[in-house]
């Protein structure tokens, strides 16, 4: 064997061990993000579980887990941000991804249903959006929509924003969708029980909510999954 | 499919050669030519600078030959004015008592004829040329000699690098020179070069006489002597330690017009005359590696750079589109959070990375080697963020000019 052709399959060698560690690495931090991901909603379900026993417990003083319930929502809308980027990273195709977002998805669910309980039980009127998403490439405005309900959730604080991705194929967002007879004409929002269709600009987007609704204190979740 | 697939191969064959030359690097060739020491034998050597409109160099070019470090009556110093219309025959005229220094005035006819007419007055064994804006250490005669002392070799190369780097467009072509320095000695221990350089490259005389003399090449006749010395089965050795500084186009402008120079002769003698030597077997490692990485590098370096303007469009345009109608007070603040979770890290950037790091690594191993002086920080720096917005812009022009036949003048 000539010097040249040693060299070149030695330099073809390193090339592929470095192309490989390469591939370790990156693989290896997408897996300590999903990793994180699991780790977080690990411990948002043992909170929601919490805050429903704890609300079953208090039911002489429901409203005592109210500030309980803010907590956690705030923590579901860093989640949410994570659980965008790591699918951006790994794609909407990913199996751990697409677990994790229809655990995130239940998550979210249960924080509604818990908002809405404590609303009835403790006589506030917390404003809340379900908006519906899809990544698959037929929402052209989803992205749009998205970014300016993180601005109205950073704007107004008291909104409480619980985003779905409606082709995510779980039973409870089926149900969800069933229930707010929400139909298939993205991006869709759910605005105090009023359901309105279709992104044309912040402006028009405002207009929908109630009157003097959009103006207190709390956080929620917006980001497109 | 993500646009950034594209760049796989590109990524994979750069980290491919800098493998490839760092194994070279290591092989028994280079490193008997690093430890190469001076013979005995001290040949006349006739040193040609061709000189049109250097009258603010000329002198010290000139200086520092006749301070080279070699037998004063086996030194011949050849100065050929091409015709210059500023104040060179002056600048000339200063030397012309000098023993050493013979003078020579001609028509304007080009570079490769001021070194015909210097090779045609000169009987020396062993001929060599230094442009005008260029100049040597004292010892790098002695560094080139023994190279010549195989009789394969038919021409040997120096270690170039920028003389006195000011701005960061001058630090990034020393880099660069330096980065050249590495891969010419790597690749001239297996017989891969395609280019003997203006500054400080030596040829056998017998070998001149054979082939013939300097021709226009498409304005780069250092690389059209090189080609055709490797055509006729010759080989082209180079001094790691010979160390020669030569004067930097100042300005992007003015280097891209150079660089666009160098690159369009390129691919008009490899992809016209010397086509043959492309993918050939016999013409070893240069026909079957060098020239074929070369004509790919031109490529990768287009798709690359325009695969970049489009990323970096594309999302400039989603970015705007999406923040449209939105308060600037909210889409001009950072919103993300500091969080190792939101590294952006990818495939196609940690192979980048890894390609780039390799680089600079064999651009400091050049200087050790070459022992070049100086500090190489600001060149590392522009290197890293500058050359791969510039490089391209000369590589489109020269692919251009090439594919419509269109000729630039030299200046």
């Amino acid at each position: 064997m000539s010097l040249v052709t040693r060299n070149v399959l030695i330099a073809l060698l390193i090339t592929l061990v470095l192309a490989g560690t390469v591939a370790y690495a990156v693989d290896y931090l997408n897996r300590a993000r999903v990793a994180e991901l699991s780790t977080i909603e690990d411990q948002l379900s043992i909170d929601t579980l919490s805050l429903e026993t704890q609300f079953s417990l208090l039911e002489a003083a429901p409203c005592d887990s109210a500030a309980s319930s803010t907590t956690l929502t705030g923590e579901l809308s860093d989640l949410g941000s994570r659980l965008s980027y790591a699918e951006d990273q790994l794609g909407t195709n990913n199996s751990q991804v697409i677990q994790l977002k229809e655990q995130y998805s239940l998550l979210e669910i249960r924080d509604y249903l818990i908002t809405k309980q404590l609303a009835a039980a403790c006589g506030t009127k917390p404003v809340t959006v379900l908006y519906f998403y899809s990544n698959a490439g037929d929402c052209a405005d989803c992205d749009r929509a998205g970014y300016a309900l993180s601005y109205l959730r950073n704007t107004y604080p008291a909104l409480r924003v619980y985003s779905f991705d409606y082709t995510l194929d779980l039973g409870a967002i089926k149900t969800l969708i069933a229930v707010t007879k929400v139909q298939d004409t993205l991006p869709a929002f759910v605005i105090d029980g009023k359901r309105s269709y279709g992104f044309t600009s912040l402006a028009d987007l405002e207009r929908r909510f109630p009157k003097g609704a959009i103006a207190s204190t709390t956080s929620a979740t917006t980001t497109n999954l | 499919m993500s646009p950034e697939i594209l760049t796989y191969p590109f990524l994979f064959l750069a980290i491919f050669f800098e493998s490839f030359i760092l194994v070279t690097l290591l092989s028994k060739p280079a490193r008997a030519a690093r430890t190469r020491t001076s013979n005995a034998t001290i040949p006349s050597v006739a040193v040609i600078v061709p000189c049109y409109n250097e009258a603010t160099t000329v002198a010290a070019t000139c200086e520092s030959l006749l301070a080279l470090d070699y037998p004063k009556e086996k030194l011949e110093i050849i100065l050929v004015d091409d015709g210059s219309t500023d104040g060179t025959p002056e600048a000339m005229a200063h030397f012309a008592s000098h023993p050493q220094v013979r003078l020579i005035r001609k028509e304007n006819g080009g570079k490769h004829t001021a070194l015909n007419v210097g090779i045609a007055t000169t009987n020396a064994d062993i001929i060599g040329c230094l442009d005008a804006d260029s100049f040597v250490e004292p010892d790098a005669l002695r560094e080139i000699i023994p190279c010549f002392a195989d009789t394969q070799i038919a021409a040997v190369t120096a270690a170039m690098s920028v003389h006195r780097p000011k701005n960061l467009i001058e630090h990034m072509q020393n880099a660069e020179y330096i980065f050249g320095i590495t891969l010419r000695h790597a690749l001239a221990s297996i017989n891969g070069l395609y280019v003997t350089p203006g500054p400080f490259s030596f040829y056998r005389r017998s070998t001149l006489k054979e082939i013939g003399d300097f021709r226009h090449g498409h304005q780069t006749e250092d690389m059209e002597m090189a080609l055709r010395i490797q055509q006729h089965g010759y080989a082209i050795e180079n001094a790691p330690r010979a160390r020669v500084y030569t004067t930097a186009p100042e300005s992007t402008l003015k280097l891209v017009k150079q660089r666009t120079r160098w690159t369009s002769g390129f691919l008009r003698n490899v992809l016209g005359e010397y086509r043959g030597l492309v993918g050939n077997r016999r013409y070893g490692v240069l026909g079957m590696l060098v020239l074929p990485v070369a004509i790919i590098t031109i490529g990768s370096g287009i798709i690359l750079f325009l695969l970049a303007l489009f990323l970096f469009f594309r999302n400039i345009i989603t970015a705007f589109s999406i923040r449209v109608g939105i308060p600037l007070s909210y889409t001009l603040v950072p919103h993300g959070s500091f969080d190792w979770f939101y590294i952006p890290i990818s495939f196609y950037l940690l192979l980048g990375a890894t390609a780039l790091l390799a680089c600079l690594f064999l651009i400091i191993v050049g200087k050790r080697l070459s022992k070049t002086p100086g500090n190489l920080a600001l060149g590392l720096i522009s290197y890293t963020f500058l050359y791969g917005l510039i490089a391209p812009l000369w590589l489109l022009r020269a692919t251009a000019d090439v594919t419509l036949g269109k000729h630039r003048l030299w200046r």
